[in-house]
């Protein structure tokens, strides 16, 4: 090697090893100061972002939608085509991350109009998010706004505003297998906690395991804390309280409602701790497990995977007998539909955002995708749309879970629930809960 | 070589020793051509723009409130490590998650990967096929791995239980990758799957190097097969141990996809590993600041552990 360094020749003027590493050394010194620059110097928004998305001009050129649901893609791909037959010499193309991925980066990318003309948010933190970082063009004078059910894109609105249009209509509850249910002597869903652990008794008795619970699965796992809560909770914004301070992991409310999750465990599969959803979803729809704790959001997914047999709803009714719940069931708008502030073609963002708010395309959606939407006078065809309509009447409260904006927070209380079923008391798990929400907030 | 000729060779090293003892700092007088430093040029931009800058930029980071989206940010000083040290049990428990999986697959890996290279080390068709059946899962993505073992590890369709099943070990069945107290172990066991092979490529070319002399020699003196091991392989094969240790640990500490896609650090932070925890910190709660924060003592960590590695393993091969 240093044969081959010191080749010089007369006349040129040398370098030794150490001039060569003090020059590396200055240049490192000067990428230090240079990056001393602040860490926003690299990411200052595009200036196009406060004019962008006005949505006036002409329909046309390349509109790119970007959202989580891949499942949702032919169904989109197919309504996109009526789109481009509507206005000539437009048409729509889909970006789709997984939504893991979405929730972490969709911010970052769609800030400077690169991707995602139309886009979507999910409620609460990304949507909160989209709206701090100037993200979503004002949406409030769209023609679009008349065709929702006006409280469900609450949601989607801020400071009277509106951003954005949540499109799904989501029922965040158990799903129970009627037939399995019937076979067991069960002829309706209970009406309060005593009742409902009195039919998971007799599906037990059937053979069959009454819960099938992802363990390993947070995301799906958790959405059973929406049903737990919902009565026991001392104020519809129970989150929000625990959150802020108002209440603590450790009051009585949340050490009930872990009490109640404890009992529940006992119905739950063998080993559910390890379960993933995918695992969950064959018991299910196999008819091997009478209820799936996670949601309507599933429900395409149980019939492409070939369960057959009909569904209700079975919301974790937390009261005792002879007492009215004030909730029914809980609900959550979400798949907010936004124009980007940035959009290259805000137009056309606005245009499809708009198409797909008719009640005809978004009939088409909600069939094709087994999902009820926000849209109003729209006529379900999808047998399992129609026979879970009447809890669109009902009286249900927005998915509490969503409630919270900190992810740490959301995980310390979600936490407390594999902690009662995994050893701990309520008291432990509460208190443990406790203590590292009050580490967050700095308490 | 001669005898004579082994003596002068040896003179001439004990020179050349001697005189790098006496001058341990003194540099080459030889001078570079300064075209040559052409060639050296890309990479020192590369490196310096794609690894030492951002490293600077996480310190400075790590003294902000900065979010990862906004321009605006707060200087905060040190709160960020305050916070870090001071009071944050998550932080703490990923920590030590960290170090037991670090450890087990450390230990695991190099066994492993060693007996392997010993079991393999001759070049028969067989060793080779062999060689490149265990080598292949390297070859894999992690995210690959995370899924199949996902299968292996499910509790009601997985392969684990159904084997024990099958054996008519039902008692035996567990929730793998839902048992808070085992699963970072069940974790090491696919990350050692997943890499021991290529480690044992390593093995193989350290004991390859090793004179086949002395091990006759240590036969003609009726040594034991642990012997042989102990006092001949252990020894000899120290520089390759060094580099899987080494290697080892920081690939560790760094498992980052297989733990995210197998269990994103769950149950109850049960998985939690520092990797994971920084990509929390940063992707999910937006507080870039305080996960940069988590960065630099992540890096301190892997440093301070491989350097004490590499001098444990360098004893142990002297007192061998």
């Amino acid at each position: 090697m240093n044969h081959v360094l010191s080749a010089g020749r007369p006349g040129r003027t040398p370098v030794s090893r150490r001039s060569f590493l003090a020059g590396l050394g200055a240049t490192g010194a000067g990428a230090m100061l240079a990056a001393c620059g602040g860490p926003g110097a690299t990411a200052t928004p595009s200036s196009s972002a406060s004019t962008g998305g006005t949505g006036s001009g002409t329909v046309g050129g390349v509109t790119n939608f970007y959202h989580w649901r891949s499942e949702d893609r032919a169904a989109l791909d197919s309504l996109a085509a009526g789109f481009a037959a509507r206005y000539p010499g437009a048409s729509v193309t889909q970006t789709i991350d997984p939504s893991e991925q979405y929730q972490s980066t969709a911010a970052q990318k769609a800030r400077d109009g690169s991707i995602g003309d139309a886009l979507t948010a999910f409620r609460g933190t990304q949507f909160n998010q989209f709206t701090e970082q100037d993200i979503l063009a004002d949406l409030s004078g769209s023609v679009a706004v008349g065709n929702y059910v006006a409280n469900l894109i609450t949601p989607g609105a801020q400071d009277g505003t509106q951003y954005g249009f949540p499109y799904q209509l989501i029922f965040n509850m158990p799903l129970l297998n009627t037939d399995l249910a019937e076979k067991a002597g069960v002829s309706e869903v209970p009406k309060d906690w005593d009742a409902y652990l009195g039919m998971l008794d007799a599906l037990k008795g059937s053979g069959v395991d009454p819960i099938a619970w992802p363990g390993n699965d947070p995301a799906n796992a958790f959405q059973i804390i929406n049903t737990l809560a919902m009565n026991n909770g001392p104020t519809p914004e129970m989150f929000i309280g625990i959150q802020d301070g108002t209440y603590k992991a450790t009051d009585d409310w949340w050490i009930t409602s872990l009490t109640q999750f404890q009992q529940l465990s006992a119905y739950f599969q063998q080993n559910f701790a390890g379960a993933s959803n995918d695992g969950v979803l064959a018991l299910y729809s196999q008819g091997r497990a009478a209820i799936l704790p996670t949601g309507t959001y599933q429900l395409a997914q149980v019939r492409a995977a070939g369960g057959s047999f009909p569904i209700d709803l079975a919301p974790l009714i937390t009261t005792a007998a002879g007492t009215t719940p004030a909730f029914e069931g809980v609900f959550n708008a979400t798949f907010i539909l936004a124009v980007n502030a940035a959009a290259k073609n805000p137009a056309g963002a606005r245009a499809w955002v708009e198409f797909l708010s008719e009640p005809a395309n978004a009939a088409a959606y909600a069939n094709a995708t087994s999902q009820h939407v926000t849209v109003k006078d729209v006529t379900y065809e999808n047998p399992d749309l129609q026979a879970l309509a009447p809890w669109v009447e009902k009286k249900t409260l927005l998915a509490p879970r969503f409630q919270f904006t900190d992810a740490d927070i959301r995980s310390a209380v979600e936490n407390s629930l594999v902690a009662v079923v995994t050893g701990s008391s309520p008291e432990q798990a509460a208190e443990a809960a406790q203590a590292i929400i009050d580490e967050k907030r700095g308490g | 070589m001669s005898t004579t000729d082994t003596t002068a060779t040896d003179v001439r090293f004990a020179e050349v020793a001697t005189r790098a003892r006496r001058n341990p700092r003194r540099r080459s007088s030889r001078r570079n051509d300064p075209r040559l430093l052409l060639f050296v040029l890309p990479a020192a931009v590369l490196y310096l723009w794609l690894v030492l800058w951002p490293t600077v930029q996480a310190v400075q980071y790590s003294l902000t409130d900065w979010d990862g989206l906004s321009v605006a940010y707060r200087n905060l000083g040190l709160a960020n490590y305050d916070r870090l040290l001071g009071g944050d049990t998550v932080f703490g428990q990923a920590f030590g998650n960290s170090l037991k999986f670090m450890l087990a697959v450390v230990i695991g890996q190099t066994t492993l990967s060693l007996v392997l290279a010993m079991a393999l080390q001759r070049n028969t068709r067989t060793n080779i096929a062999l060689r490149a059946l265990y080598f292949f899962p390297t070859v894999l993505s992690s995210v690959s791995v995370a899924f199949v073992w996902s299968f292996v590890y499910d509790p009601t369709f997985g392969l684990a239980n159904s084997l024990l099943s099958a054996v008519g070990l039902d008692s035996w069945q567990q929730p793998w990758l839902g048992d808070q107290s085992r699963a970072i172990y069940y974790l090491a066991i696919v990350q050692i799957w997943f890499h021991a092979g290529q480690m044992m490529v390593v093995y193989i070319a350290g004991l390859q190097t090793i004179p086949a002399d002395l091990y006759e020699a240590a036969d003609l003196d009726g040594v034991t097969r642990w012997q042989r091991f102990r006092h001949i392989t252990w020894p000899l094969v120290a520089p390759a141990t060094a580099i899987v240790v080494a290697y080892t640990t920081i690939q560790s500490f760094k498992a980052f996809d297989l733990i995210f896609a197998s269990t994103g650090g769950g149950p109850n932070h049960a998985t939690e590993i520092l990797s994971t925890l920084i990509y929390n910190s940063a992707f999910r709660n937006f507080e870039f600041g305080y996960a940069a924060a988590q960065s630099v003592i992540f890096v301190v960590l892997i440093a301070l552990v491989t350097v004490l590695q590499q001098r444990a393993v360098a004893l142990s091969a002297r007192r061998a």
